[in-house]
C-alpha cells in the first residue's frame, strides 16, 4: 500500500478549492476562437512569451529586472494533471480559474476581448470540465461587454459542472459595481451562479493598479491583490449591488482575508454618516457582506500566533462567511495543511475547508464520503 | 507522473515519514563519495526519510526534505546565494555565497544550506543531520546535525 498522503481530508472532511488555475496559452485557445482573433491568438502562440507577460494578452508592464534566486513559476496544462495534483495534495474540488487571463480587464480592443472570452468558455468546457472529474468553471465575463457577456452566461447557465462567474479583476475600469456591468450582475444572479472576483498583481492606468513606483515585486505584490480586492468591494458596495441584487452570491479571492474587518467598519462608520448618499443600502453594508459575501483564505496571512487570523476572520463572519482556496499551482499557493495550524473547531473547519463551498456552488458531496456514510449508516 | 504532482507527493510523503520517531543515531550509507563532488546536490533515502545532501565548497551538508513554512519538499529547489544589502555593502544589493543559500521551490523561502536557518523568518530553520565520510562512502545520522 502507497504511503498516506496525509490528506487533511482523510477524517472525513471534503476539500473543495475555489481557486485553481489552468493554463491557458493563446495556443490552447486558437481552435476555439472565431475569425479573425483566431489568427490574432495563432500569431501569439507563435511568438516568444513569459509567464503573465504576453504583449496583447497578458500585459504586463515590466519595468523590473530579473533578480536572480527565487523558485521558477509552475503551470498545469492538462485536466489529468490537474487533477492527480488535487489528489496528492487532498483537495476533493476545484474551481478552475485562468492563468494568463487574470489580466483579461486590461485589454482594450472589445471586439477581440469579447472573442477572447467566448473562446476561453469554448475551450474550458470542452477540454477541461468532465463529469466525475472534480473539476468546475467558472465562465469568464467579459467586462468590456457586459450586454454580450450577459448573453454568454446565460449560455451556460445550467451546462454541467459550470459552477460560477469568474470576474476578471485586476486592471478593471471602471471597477466592479459601476453601473455598467449591471448586465452581467443580473445574468449571474438570475442564472444563480456565484461570481468570483479574481486580481493579479498588475500595474496599470487605472484605480488601483498604479503601482509603477514601487521598485521591487515585494511592495507590488502586498499592495497589488489586497487594494484590488478592497477597492472594488467598496466600489460593489457604493452602487448597492448586494441590495439591488440580493440573490447574488459574491466571493472575493487570493487577497487573504485580513483587510476584511478594515473595509467593513470603515463602511459601517460612514454608512452611518453619508447613509443619504447610498439610500439604497437599507441595512449595514457588513449585514449585506454577512449574508452575500464569501472571502477565501489564500494567500493565508501568517501572524505568528494563528489564533489571532482566526480572530479576524471572526470579525466577517468567521468559518460561515470563509472558503478554502489553494491557488495552486500559484507560486504562493497554500497546501491544505496550511491551515492546520488555525485554531479552530472541527465544525468551523469542515465549513471552511468545503462545506461552505459544497452549498455555495450547489456541489455534490464527494463519493469517497457519500460511499463512508452509507458503509456507516 | 507531472513534476507538479511528484512534489507534492513527495512532500506528503516526507511530512508523513517525519511523524515517525527518530532511529537511535545511527550512521547510514547513503553513497560513494565521489557521487557527491562540490556543489553537488542530491536527495537521498535514509530509512523512511529523505534527506538533502549538499556538497558546498566540499563540505557535506546533510538537511530533512521538509520545509517548515508549509511542509514543502525544500531540498527539491535550487541552491543560489544571497542578495544582500545593508550598512556593511553601502546600501548597494551585493550577490553573496553563491552555492550555499537553498531555495524552496513551493514559496521561495531561503535557507542557509550550511546553518539550516532561514534568512527570512530567522527562527525558521531546516533540520540539519549529521553527515561524514568513512572510508569513501557518505554515511548521514538522522540525528544530530
Amino acid at each position: 500500500m502507497p504511503v498516506q498522503s496525509n490528506r487533511v481530508a482523510s477524517d472525513g472532511m471534503v476539500v473543495v478549492d475555489c481557486d485553481i488555475h489552468v493554463n491557458d496559452l493563446p495556443e490552447f485557445l486558437a481552435p476555439h476562437c472565431e475569425m479573425p482573433w483566431r489568427k490574432s491568438l495563432e500569431i501569439l502562440g507563435a511568438a516568444p512569451r513569459r509567464y503573465l507577460d504576453i504583449p496583447g494578452y497578458a500585459p504586463s508592464f515590466g519595468l523590473h529586472p530579473p533578480i536572480p534566486g527565487g523558485h521558477s513559476a509552475r503551470s498545469v496544462n492538462t485536466p489529468q494533471a490537474m487533477r492527480d495534483e488535487l489528489d496528492a495534495l487532498g483537495i476533493d474540488y476545484g474551481i478552475l480559474l485562468p492563468d494568463h487571463l487574470l489580466l483579461f480587464a486590461t485589454l482594450p480592443n472589445i471586439e477581440y476581448a469579447t472573442a477572447l472570452s467566448h473562446a476561453y468558455n469554448r475551450w474550458l468546457v470542452a477540454q477541461w470540465i468532465q463529469a466525475g472529474s472534480g473539476l468546475y468553471g467558472a465562465i469568464m465575463a467579459c467586462p468590456q461587454n457586459p450586454e454580450d457577456s450577459a448573453k454568454e452566461i446565460e449560455r451556460y447557465a445550467g451546462t454541467p459542472g459550470i459552477c460560477s462567474v469568474y470576474l476578471p479583476t485586476a486592471g478593471v475600469d471602471p471597477l466592479w459595481g459601476a453601473r455598467r456591468y449591471d448586465p452581467i450582475l443580473a445574468a449571474a444572479e438570475a442564472a444563480d451562479l456565484p461570481v468570483i472576483l479574481h486580481s493579479v498583481t498588475v500595474t496599470s492606468p487605472v484605480f488601483p493598479a498604479q503601482i509603477n513606483q514601487f521598485e521591487n515585486h515585494f511592495g507590488r505584490q502586498v499592495i497589488g491583490h489586497a487594494f484590488s480586492m478592497m477597492a472594488n468591494l467598496v466600489s460593489i458596495m457604493h452602487t448597492g449591488v448586494p441590495a439591488r441584487y440580493p440573490k447574488l452570491k459574491i466571493v472575493f479571492t487570493e487577497a487573504g482575508v485580513s483587510w476584511v474587518p478594515c473595509m467593513m467598519w470603515r463602511m459601517d462608520r460612514y454608512h452611518q454618516e453619508y447613509r443619504r448618499t447610498v439610500p439604497f443600502l437599507e441595512e449595514r453594508p457588513s449585514e449585506y457582506m454577512r449574508r452575500q459575501m464569501w472571502f477565501a483564505t489564500q494567500p493565508l496571512d501568517e501572524p505568528v500566533n494563528p489564533k489571532h487570523l482566526v480572530e479576524t476572520m471572526e470579525h466577517y463572519g468567521g468559518a460561515d462567511r470563509t472558503l478554502f482556496a489553494s491557488d495552486w499551482p500559484h507560486h504562493d499557493f497554500d497546501h491544505p495543511r496550511g491551515l492546520a495550524k488555525l485554531p479552530l473547531t472541527q465544525e468551523q473547519r469542515r465549513k471552511i475547508m468545503g462545506e461552505n463551498a459544497l452549498g455555495l456552488f450547489k456541489l455534490p458531496m464527494p463519493n469517497r464520503l457519500s460511499k463512508r456514510e452509507i458503509h456507516s449508516a | 507522473m507531472s513534476g507538479n504532482q511528484e512534489m507534492a507527493e513527495r512532500a506528503s510523503e516526507a511530512e508523513t515519514k517525519s511523524q515517525q520517531p527518530a532511529s537511535t543515531p545511527v550512521d547510514y550509507p547513503v553513497g560513494p563519495a565521489s557521487d557527491f563532488p562540490p556543489g553537488s546536490h542530491r536527495i537521498v533515502q535514509v530509512r523512511t526519510q529523505e534527506v538533502g545532501v549538499f556538497n558546498v565548497n566540499g563540505n557535506l551538508h546533510a538537511l530533512v526534505n521538509v520545509c517548515p513554512h508549509q511542509y514543502g519538499p525544500v531540498c527539491d529547489g535550487p541552491v543560489g546565494g544571497e542578495m544582500r544589502c545593508n550598512a556593511s555593502t553601502g546600501w548597494k544589493f551585493q550577490w553573496s555565497r553563491d552555492g550555499e543559500i537553498l531555495i524552496c521551490p513551493w514559496h521561495g523561502l531561503e535557507f542557509d544550506l550550511t546553518t539550516g536557518r532561514c534568512l527570512a523568518p530567522k527562527e525558521m530553520r531546516l533540520r540539519k543531520c549529521k553527515v561524514n565520510v568513512v572510508e569513501g562512502e557518505v554515511r548521514v545520522s538522522l540525528t544530530g546535525g
